[in-house]
């Protein structure tokens, strides 16, 4: 199992209550498994992807990779952790503004680990996407899809175990959103694991094999493949 | 492992620089108004030291011991005959009489330091013939004749001319011919000099014959001024009694004073300064908090995102250091430290125009490190880390 949330409870305070963004979920996901999660805004998405990656601790409960507790592990093996295994394509495009192209996509490479042909690499997955010729262009020359589509190639830079996409074809074109999709599906066919979260209920029907849950009010639920 | 580690130093080291390059306005002013406040705080430390030590150089050609006369609490012309009632004290080798006063030139509105010495009855060693850049001192009988400091040819305009003359009280004139003229090393305390001999000097200011303004007293044990100092008040009661360490005492004090009037100055611009950077760094843009947030997704630890904003405030901080003492050095030496010359120097309108030749010791350097660049990188970094707390799911919403 890659991924294993158990009895996740995570509340913020919203006026004088408390309001559980997720609320006792429990989710085993396996290695290679192409998960979509569909929920409406302020279901509490965002904020399982969230307590997956470790990006923000749980209240109660525990989150598993590859067998090890998320917020058992030091900040600096955390750190690792999401760096080497976990890819993140945000809801919105998260590019560095003063960083090119080039620079933003190779950005997760700066820990010591920089592998001779990540710069070919870059470039071929951003021939895939269909942004070869913008490598030394900045964020503020392309346009939202754009944007969105060299955070996608960030993701993917590292060769990571996991990816963690929330609404990752949010501002994509149709023709743009199936090349995505295809990207998607040749990297899962490799074995990559997906979880994806978003409000569009066609993105799973487009994912041959996928498993899809619902998300209401914090809760999870198994659609079925 | 370990190279493993280096790399990623180097790969964080290089994240700081190019973050520098691509904020680079704002780097650059940055870097220049802390620089131009380690340069002033650098030409203040460098000046006051110059002129300290400059002063303390040319103090070795004053006599040990400096006797004047004081009638409620003010100076006053001291009888010649006191030299016979120092005659008894043991240690005592010679006693000149000198005649020290100043000539206002109405037209230039400037003061100059007359001095009229009996230079023939100095010691060997103490006729300030090693002060002079050329002629020679005028003698008991070479009448009309002056050694003048730097600033008196200028401002009397002599050019090619020898001779000018000088007011007496009664406005009529007494000429002079100018027969040495005193070295650029000594001007801060030949400048505005002209010196004579004693007779000339008692004829400009209309000294009646038989008193002077000081007598100089000359020891043969340096070790043993203070007791003939004390020797001397008991003898004189009357009379002032000021010994050479006590005159550099003095500069040094007047230097320190006006070196710790300015430097508590600087020091509130810098506070300023550090203030300014501490608001600055702590106050995170969306966007910066953004790009953390983001660095933190990606794999950055927080040490990380500290060893970023550390370099960062290093690299600002040393060229800032290096320019702004550069630019210190250069200020003092090739520009005479013209910012500074009218509060640490004279009272003198004729200002000397000093060659300093800057003093820095390992530990004004360190002193100004430590008052600037610590500072600066604390604002700056203790700042960085609440700043890397920010939680890096915040990159994920909108």
């Amino acid at each position: 199992m890659i991924i294993e949330c158990k009895d996740l409870i995570k509340s913020y305070p919203v006026e004088t209550t408390m309001v559980h963004a997720v609320n006792a979920v429990n989710l085993s996901v396996n290695k290679g498994d192409f998960l979509v999660i569909l929920g409406h805004s302020g279901s509490g998405k965002t904020t399982l992807l969230s307590l997956i990656g470790g990006l923000t601790s749980p209240d109660r409960g525990q989150v598993y990779i590859d067998g090890v507790e998320n917020w058992q592990q030091s900040d600096q093996a955390l750190s690792t952790m999401r760096n080497s295994k976990i890819g993140f394509i945000f809801q919105f495009a998260s590019l560095i503004p003063t960083l090119s192209v080039m620079e933003n996509i190779l950005l997760p490479l700066s820990f010591g680990r920089n592998p001779s042909g990540s710069r070919e690499l870059a470039l071929d997955i951003l021939a895939q996407i269909g942004l070869a010729d913008k490598a030394n262009a900045f964020p503020s020359q392309l346009s939202g899809g754009q944007q969105r589509r060299v955070a996608i190639a960030r993701s993917f830079i590292n060769c990571p175990d996991i990816i963690l996409a929330d609404e990752p074809t949010g501002d994509l074109d149709e023709e743009t959103e199936k090349d995505i999709l295809a990207l998607f599906r040749r990297y899962n066919e490799q074995g990559t694991t997906f979880v994806v979260v978003t409000h569009n209920s066609d993105l799973a029907a487009t994912q041959k094999g996928a498993r899809v849950f619902s998300m209401r009010q914090g809760v999870l639920s198994a659609q079925g493949a | 492992m370990a190279q493993s580690n280096l790399e990623k130093q180097l790969n964080i080291l290089d994240y700081a620089l190019s973050s520098l390059w691509r904020h680079r306005l704002k780097s650059l002013s940055v870097l220049l108004v802390f620089a131009a406040v380690i340069f002033l705080l650098a030409s203040f430390q460098m000046v006051t030291q110059a002129l300290s030590d400059k002063a303390k150089q040319v103090l070795t050609h004053t006599p040990e011991i400096t006797l004047q006369k004081m009638s409620a609490g003010r100076q006053e012309a001291i009888p010649l005959a006191y030299r016979d009632k120092l005659a008894g004290i043991f240690g005592i080798r010679r006693v000149v009489p000198r005649i020290w006063g100043y000539y206002f030139d109405e037209v230039r509105l400037a003061n100059s330091t007359v001095m009229g010495m009996a230079v023939d009855e100095m010691p060997e060693g103490n006729r300030l013939d090693a002060a002079l850049a050329k002629g020679a001192m005028p003698g008991p009988d070479e009448q009309g004749r002056v050694v003048v400091g730097h600033s008196i040819t200028k401002a009397l305009d002599l050019a090619g001319r020898t001779t000018f003359s000088l007011f007496r009280p009664d406005l009529s004139l007494k000429p002079f011919e100018v027969s040495g003229e005193f070295s650029r090393d000594t001007d801060i305390l030949t400048n505005d000099l002209i010196v004579m001999n004693l007779a000339d000097a008692r004829d400009l200011f209309s000294i009646p014959a038989g008193l002077v303004t000081d007598l100089c007293v000359y020891v043969a044990n340096p070790k043993e001024i203070d007791t003939i100092a004390k020797k001397i008040s008991e003898t004189l009661p009357s009379v002032r009694v000021l010994t050479r360490p006590q005159i550099q005492k003095t500069y040094q004090v007047v230097f320190g004073w006006r070196s710790g009037f300015g430097s508590i100055c600087l020091l509130s611009a810098l506070a300023a300064f550090v203030i300014l950077a501490w608001d600055k760094a702590s106050g995170l843009s969306p966007e910066e908090r953004r790009e953390i947030a983001i660095l933190k997704v990606l794999g950055w630890e927080t040490s990380d995102i500290l060893a970023v904003r550390f370099w960062e405030s290093v690299i600002v901080s040393g060229l800032a250091c290096l320019v702004g003492m550069t630019a210190a050095y250069i200020h003092v030496v090739y520009c005479a430290a013209a910012l500074f010359r009218p509060v640490l120097m004279g009272w003198s309108v004729l200002r000397p125009d000093l060659h300093l030749l800057p003093r820095m010791a390992v530990g004004d350097i360190l002193l100004i490190f430590a008052f600037t660049v610590i500072p600066y990188l604390a604002a700056t970094v203790i700042p960085a880390w609440r700043s890397a707390t920010v939680p890096a799911d915040s990159a994920l919403g909108g």
